[in-house]
């Protein structure tokens, strides 16, 4: 448990955020993905981790630089993201409608697989060529008054915090952004209007692996790429995804995983560190559990079992 | 030798591992992904057990069946009503809380675990080798076989099937969902435990890496790989996704540390290949059921085919005119013709500033058919969602043969005797028209566990007269040809029939329709309305919406308009289309003239 006083209220506070912004760039891409076309698609860590060994390769084996790397990375990982819609997903989500089974279920099943193979893929090119580290970020320690923050995390964050602004603003004020919408809503009815719902679905891929793919490269700027990366994260974006709501604008879930981070850097005041990740679970576990619960039905109950005991 | 006994012990455990997941996956349509968080909780009970308290090891693994399935329990219950992806979410919580909790606590190890969980024994033997435990564990691995076909293959199993199909329908059946959905995931829960304990005396450690998400994930890989809802499907897939790993090592004589990484990757493309090309796994659920029919046959206890089958071997035509004197068995209990049945009085239901229903008031009285007409979004539906308790009045009783029975879940209101059929049929695609009717036939034994394990005599002598009796109700609506097709490969209309047997067989003597003839064809128009005369005169007492203005002017005795959510007319059909506002607005001239 930490100490109390304003230089580490500062820094956790910094640490909150750093976090938090991690969170909160992969849960934007999950959220949109999974709101859009409702595949729960847990492979998107495969798309996490992808971008991270081809920045890490680029950078290591090529000499690219970090900015051109992390671009071409988040745009492997956009790539992969499409595939895995068009060659799996949607055949797949067509033959289970055709035979009226779960299509949900299907799709989950089919991405745990998919993730499976992404990583273990990924292994294996890292059993060739173990040294997986993201070069050409000069990462230096800033003060910020008592407390620290690095220019790698600085960055992560104020890159992070654009892509997601500009996706919101996308998603807000452009005609793509309204065709997006209408399919969220109903895709049937989009169709109705000239929206092909299969081509946003990919768009909504490509958009989202995209982000995911970025937050990939960061994280493995910090330490390095490893093929099961992508799993941990996955799991911290999915309870802020579903925390904000899978309907809500890419800023506001962006805002729910820095909720997130601050809670869980701030729970180290009081919790052993170990602990503090199972605060976020709880978190979770609490808010699905009490989900289904019609708070207004048992308030309409009480007042009457009120009335007549009055 | 060692190292082959070694497999089949890893075999047998994911065997215990993907039958748990299988009956509450498979069965009940529900998904888990902390199977392996249960099963640790069945794990570190033995090890904590037998390192702190030296119980016996059968004592240790019994105490970690029972916690899990306390977990199961507990998890269960906020699981009743979430749909799959929050179900998702949920289960993987508890995953990672129970990871976490392990993985953090000092006296269950942290992050080593418990270690040296060795000195058990089994009845006396000890368990050292995997020699040893393939015995015992192939024992345990026949025993929950035996366990999940017994409630799988079963009356308790169709329901769990029912309810994967459709919720609603079972719930409208007057079946106990909650009770079912909440025992299923607790036994699966208590299974995995025991598969966890298994786990934890073969390797002799309790630790936090041997219960991680991706073991969950495999254990639901195997179950849908090998066929969910189907007996012999998980085994499959277990043996299947096992034998990749020592074949890709052995054959392809790869390093130990590729072929790990390879296995997981030809298991990977494995599920996403069948998933794509054979959705409902390598044993689908329609083959076990094929295969226990046969088997059935075989030794004489099931007489589902051809000879009865061809006793029914009727047209629904000539069904419809067969005498209703020749099903007084299945018939229920009459009312006093005439007597008022059901009656509601200032029945209300607003959905946000829409008033879907406003302060109405009706009697249905037995020997007779009342029909709700009027324009869609009158709120007719609406009226039976709320007589049957699939939605809460917001005011307003509703009272059947002078009992309030407002406030009271479907399930409930169809147990006292007032069941539904829906606009949009609601039948369960994957069970046969046969095993629709028998989800239709209240108090079977088998539908419960005590009886199903403690008094199986019973339980078969009742599901046999119960497979008579369903038999009898598809005779009645001519379709007793296709009781062994699955309802879903019925056309449009004759799933609508089968849905009419469904809520026959349910012997509740208020039966409300909602539009019985819309969207079927001609001929079986006359065959439903034959029947719903037929029904009339048996002295049921019948509500019917309908469009069908042909169809009201046959049947109904008393028609009421509904316009906005009230009853704004009612009366005879003559009388209801003699007014000239009705017919200008509803009816049409030509009605009215």
């Amino acid at each position: 448990m930490g100490e109390f006083n304003l230089a580490s209220l500062l820094q956790l506070t910094l640490n909150g955020i750093v976090s938090g912004t991690a969170y909160a760039l992969l849960a934007v891409g999950v959220a949109s993905i999974v709101g859009v076309t409702g595949r729960f698609h847990v492979a998107i860590t495969v798309s996490y981790t992808l971008a991270a060994f081809v920045a890490a390769w680029l950078g290591g084996l090529a000499g690219v630089p970090f900015w051109p790397a992390l671009l071409v990375g988040a745009l492997c990982a956009a790539l992969a993201g499409i595939l895995m819609e068009a060659f799996v997903y949607l055949p797949l989500s067509l033959t289970a409608m055709r035979l009226g089974a779960n299509v949900f279920l299907m799709t989950f099943v089919a991405s745990l697989g998919l993730s499976i193979v992404g990583r273990n893929v990924l292994a294996l090119t890292s059993l060739m060529n173990p040294s997986l580290l993201i070069s050409g970020f000069n990462n230096v320690g800033l003060n910020v008054g008592p407390a620290t923050i690095t220019t790698l995390d600085l960055t992560m964050v104020v890159t992070s915090w654009a892509l997601i602004g500009a996706f919101s603003l996308v998603l807000s004020l452009t005609s793509l952004g309204r065709m997006i919408r209408a399919v969220r809503a109903n895709w049937q009815m989009s169709l109705c209007v000239g929206i092909d719902p299969r081509l946003i679905y990919r768009v909504v891929f490509g958009a989202g692996s995209f982000l995911a793919g970025a937050g990939g490269i960061f994280a493995a700027a910090k330490t390095s790429a490893t093929p099961g990366m992508g799993v941990v994260p996955l799991f911290y974006a999915l309870v802020v995804a579903f925390l904000a709501g899978l309907a809500t604008p890419p800023w506001l879930v962006g805002l729910a995983g820095l909720a997130l981070g601050l809670v869980q850097s701030y729970s180290s005041l009081f919790l052993p560190t170990q602990w503090t990740p199972l605060l976020v679970f709880a978190i979770l576990f609490v808010f699905v559990a009490l989900r289904p619960l019609d708070v207004r039905a048992l308030q309409r109950r009480f007042i009457r079992t009120q009335r007549q005991a009055g | 030798m060692e190292l082959l006994f070694g497999y089949v012990d890893q075999v047998l455990i994911f065997v215990v591992f993907a039958l748990s997941l299988n009956l509450l996956l498979g069965y009940t349509g529900q998904i888990s992904v902390a199977h392996a968080a249960f099963g640790a909780i069945g794990g570190y009970t033995l090890a904590y057990l037998s390192l702190h308290s030296h119980v016996p090891a059968v004592a240790g693994v019994a105490l970690g069946i029972l916690f899990a399935g306390l977990a199961g329990f507990l998890v269960g219950v906020p699981a009743l009503r979430l749909k799959a992806e929050w179900l998702i979410l949920l289960t993987l919580s508890v995953q990672i809380i129970v990871n976490l909790s392990v993985a953090t606590s000092r006296p269950l190890g942290g992050t080593y675990g418990l270690q040296d969980v060795t000195g058990l024994s089994f009845f006396g033997r000890p368990l050292v080798n995997p020699s040893d435990m393939a015995l015992p564990f192939a024992v345990c691995a026949l025993l929950v076989l035996a366990i999940c076909c017994r409630l799988g293959e079963s009356p308790y199993g169709r329901v769990l099937r029912g309810i994967r199909e459709d919720e609603i329908a079972c719930r409208s059946l007057g079946k106990r969902v909650f009770v079912y959905k909440l025992t299923a995931f607790s036994l699966s829960a208590a299974l995995a435990g025991l598969a966890g304990a298994m786990l934890v005396i073969e390797t002799e450690i309790a630790a936090p890496k041997q219960f991680l998400f991706d073991v969950s994930s495999a254990i639901v890989a195997m179950v849908v790989v090998g066929g969910s809802g189907s007996i012999f499907g998980p085994v499959v897939g277990v043996l299947l996704l096992s034998v990749l790993g020592p074949l890709l090592e052995r054959v392809l004589n790869l390093g130990a540390d590729a072929a790990f990484t390879w296995r997981l990757v030809a298991y990977g493309a494995a599920l996403v290949a069948i998933v794509m090309l054979r959705p409902a796994g390598l044993v689908p659920d329609a083959m076990t059921r094929r295969l226990g029919g046969l088997l059935r046959r075989s030794d004489g206890t099931g007489a589902t085919s051809a000879s009865r089958q061809s006793a029914f071997e009727v047209s629904p035509l000539s069904v419809a005119r067969t005498s209703p004197a020749a099903y007084g068995a299945a018939a229920p209990v009459a009312s006093a013709s005439g007597e008022a049945v059901v009656a509601v009085r200032g029945l209300s239901k607003h959905f946000g500033g829409i008033r879907a229903v406003e302060n109405l008031t009706l009697e249905l009285r037995s020997h007779s058919i009342t029909a709700l007409v009027g324009p869609n979004g009158a709120g007719k539906t609406t009226v039976f969602n709320l007589l049957t308790g699939a939605i809460r009045a917001d005011g307003g009783t509703v009272e059947l043969r002078g009992r309030d029975i407002s406030g009271l879940p479907p399930d409930a209101v169809a147990r006292l005797g007032m069941a539904r059929s829906f606009q949009d049929v609601r039948i369960f695609p994957r069970l046969s028209a046969l095993e629709n009717v028998l989800l239709g036939i209240g108090n079977q034994p088998g539908e419960h566990l005590w009886p199903l394990f403690a008094r199986p005599r019973l339980v078969a002598q009742a599901e046999r007269a119960g497979k008579e009796r369903a038999h009898e109700w598809l005779r009645f609506v001519g379709m007793a040809q296709q009781a062994n097709v699955p309802a879903g490969a019925l056309a449009f209309g004759e799933q609508k029939l089968v849905a009419l047997a469904r809520v026959l067989a349910t012997e509740a003597d208020v039966v409300l329709l909602d539009e019985p003839a819309s969207g079927i064809d001609v001929h079986w128009v006359d065959a439903m309305l034959g029947l719903i005369d037929r029904l009339r005169t048996q002295g049921r007492t019948i509500c019917l919406v309908e469009h069908n203005l042909h169809v009201v002017e046959r049947l109904a005795d008393r028609t009421c308009f509904m316009e906005l959510g009230r009853i704004t007319a009612q009366g005879s059909f003559a009388e209801l289309t003699a007014d000239r506002r009705l017919a200008e607005a509803y009816f049409g001239t030509g009605a009215g003239a």
